[in-house]
């Protein structure tokens, strides 16, 4: 059974937050969703999971050094930067 | 025109390279106002893009798309230009590099008039989900254009651009195209570089192309198709040459019809494709009835695959190294959280929490690996069809385009919208969409042709011969 508390434990792993209201929403939406993909639950348990087959292992690129990006070019996106290094909250 | 007769019309100098660019500028300028298909138009780089291409046309060595204006999915990496996946989280993110199907194109000396609009990190089935707005459907605008790839369609459907990349994960390229009147390709897995295609699900993705005729996105796959040692996954097993089998004689040749996909369709849409079978007997194919079983666990084993894999891909979106970022927290998971809530519309939120929901510790066996395990008997089964078959007709959608909101907010009405796609995606074979009759409502019904692993040759002169015969009408805006 979906429930709230289900809803804000998937929040935490997903690391988003919602409101009551989004909260509620979401477990309401949540619930017809699973029950539609409750759907897979009764499959043959002996058939053996797909595994992706299309890398062809033998076919690889040579684990070569190239150059890197330039650090100007990666941080060129962030919103808040400092001496070339991202700026988050103080972690510890 | 076709674009095989652009590239003649260009390289005799029937018209320019410039000339040809600014038509489409100008009407992109003029009617995209009415159906929102461009996130973003770059008309100055368009116009230095043609150019340059007139250069090599001049000295007589032009490629194959030298000179022609395409549109890119706003999921498609292209360096200085923005790619925003219509996502607020990434409504101002540049990247540095190109795609591997850009650095194609731009070898080719193309023309990229501009970045289209789709669903939200290509997670619908309308396009209604981005951040900057839905498109319209050239053929009624109060209609939606499908999805994910709704703005390359509409944009090529209204004559916005020659072509379209767009992007294939449960059907995002072939959808769209049905919806809009206009032809799309999905390459088999690995036969196009996903390197600098925004991930959504990557077992799944694959770069396709949305174009006027079968002949068309065969054209265009003959520049972007490649290994390319960005991406392992990518097949040394692709020929090229996708038109090379334009114009051969169908007679012989094995269409297998599952009858799961007629059941689930709307009276129309299965009178049409069954019309269109009708038509490929007439030229001397053999029609030969078939079954898919498992169809049915299709729709959730697919959202369960790719939303697993989208929570997975989507953990980058953080806000720190780019991406929206919520105002400064005093905490740092706060501030991810925060980020991603404010930057992620409510689409990419459900699939997030439904594929972390699939990979949790008590839920991964019952959900996850059943829906690997349906993936594995779906794989069997086209197998088995492919036995006795040479290819396979399918409706592209069980209906027409239906009306703007009438039922983007019920998404288990949307998901279950998906059943005539996702398999495609699912046993990673290549298909393509093409228009094969009119609903009651005057909108386009699309009929997908899917082949064999690598075999896109055949499927794509399967549909050309359909679209040579078949009388289709234009969207009139």
């Amino acid at each position: 059974m979906f429930d709230s508390e289900l809803t804000r434990h998937l929040a935490v792993l997903s690391k988003l937050s919602f409101t009551d209201d989004e909260l509620a929403k979401m477990t309401s939406d949540m619930t017809d969703i699973i029950a539609l993909m409750d759907k897979v639950c009764d499959f043959n348990p002996e058939i053996k999971p797909y595994a992706l087959d299309a890398v062809d292992y033998k076919d690889l690129r040579k684990d070569n050094h190239n150059p890197s990006s330039e650090t100007e070019n990666i941080i060129s996106n962030a919103k808040n930067i400092k001496n070339n290094s991202f700026v988050v909250p103080k972690v510890v | 025109m076709n674009l095989q007769e652009l590239r003649t019309a260009l390289d005799i100098k029937k018209i320019s390279a410039a000339e040809l660019t600014q038509q489409y500028l100008d009407k992109i300028s003029a009617l995209d106002k009415s159906i929102n298909s461009y996130i973003t138009v770059c008309p100055e780089s368009a116009m230095q893009d043609a150019e340059r291409a007139q250069k090599i046309i001049d000295a007589g060595s032009a490629g194959a798309l030298c000179g022609i204006p395409l549109s890119i999915k706003d999921n498609i990496c292209t360096s200085g230009v923005k790619t925003t996946c219509a996502s607020r989280m990434l409504e101002d993110f540049v990247p540095f590099y190109d795609a591997f199907v850009i650095e194609r194109l731009k070898a080719d000396n193309y023309v990229m008039l501009g970045k289209t609009n789709m669903d939200e990190f290509a997670m619908g089935g309308s396009s209604q989900t981005s951040f900057f707005g839905g498109p319209k459907n050239p053929y009624d605008i109060t209609r939606v254009t499908g999805g994910s790839s709704g703005g390359a369609a509409a944009a090529v459907a209204a004559g916005l651009c020659a072509a379209a990349l767009g992007s294939d994960t449960g059907g995002s390229v072939r959808q769209p195209a049905a919806f809009c009147g206009v032809t799309g390709l999905k390459p088999t897995y690995g036969t196009v570089s996903r390197w600098g295609l925004i991930a959504f699900a990557s077992s799944l993705d694959q770069i396709g192309v949305v174009a006027n005729s079968a002949f068309d996105t065969g054209y265009v796959l003959n520049t972007i198709y490649g290994a390319d040692k960005n991406d392992a996954t990518t097949s040394s097993k692709s020929t090229g040459n996708y038109t090379g089998k334009c114009g051969m004689d169908l007679k012989g040749l094995r269409i297998g019809i599952p009858k799961e996909f007629l059941d689930g369709s709307s009276e129309e849409v299965r009178n049409a494709a069954l019309k269109a079978a009708d038509y490929y007997k007439s030229i001397g194919c053999e029609i030969v009835e078939c079954s898919l079983p498992s169809l049915e666990y299709a729709v959730s084993a697919y959202y369960l695959i790719s939303s697993a894999e989208a929570a997975s891909n989507l953990s980058r979106f953080d806000g720190i190294k780019y991406g929206h970022r919520a105002e400064m927290t005093s905490d740092y998971s706060e501030l991810i959280s925060n980020s991603r809530a404010e930057g992620f519309g409510d689409e990419v939120k459900r699939r997030i929490m439904l594929g972390n929901y699939a990979l949790c510790s008590g839920y991964y066996d019952a959900y996850y690996n059943n829906a690997r395990r349906i993936r594995t008997q779906l794989r069997k089964e086209y197998a088995e069809i492919f036995e006795k078959c040479d290819v396979i007709l399918t409706p592209t959608a069980p209906t027409t385009a239906y009306k703007i909101g009438e039922q983007e907010s019920d998404p288990v009405k949307m998901y279950t919208a998906d059943i005539c796609t996702v398999t495609v995606n699912i046993a990673g074979l290549p298909a393509i969409s093409t228009t094969c009759g009119y609903g009651a409502n005057g909108m386009p019904i699309g009929m997908s042709i899917i082949g064999k692993a690598f075999d896109e040759k055949t499927i794509i002169a399967v549909c050309d011969r359909f679209e040579k015969d078949f009388n289709r009408k234009e969207a009139v805006l």
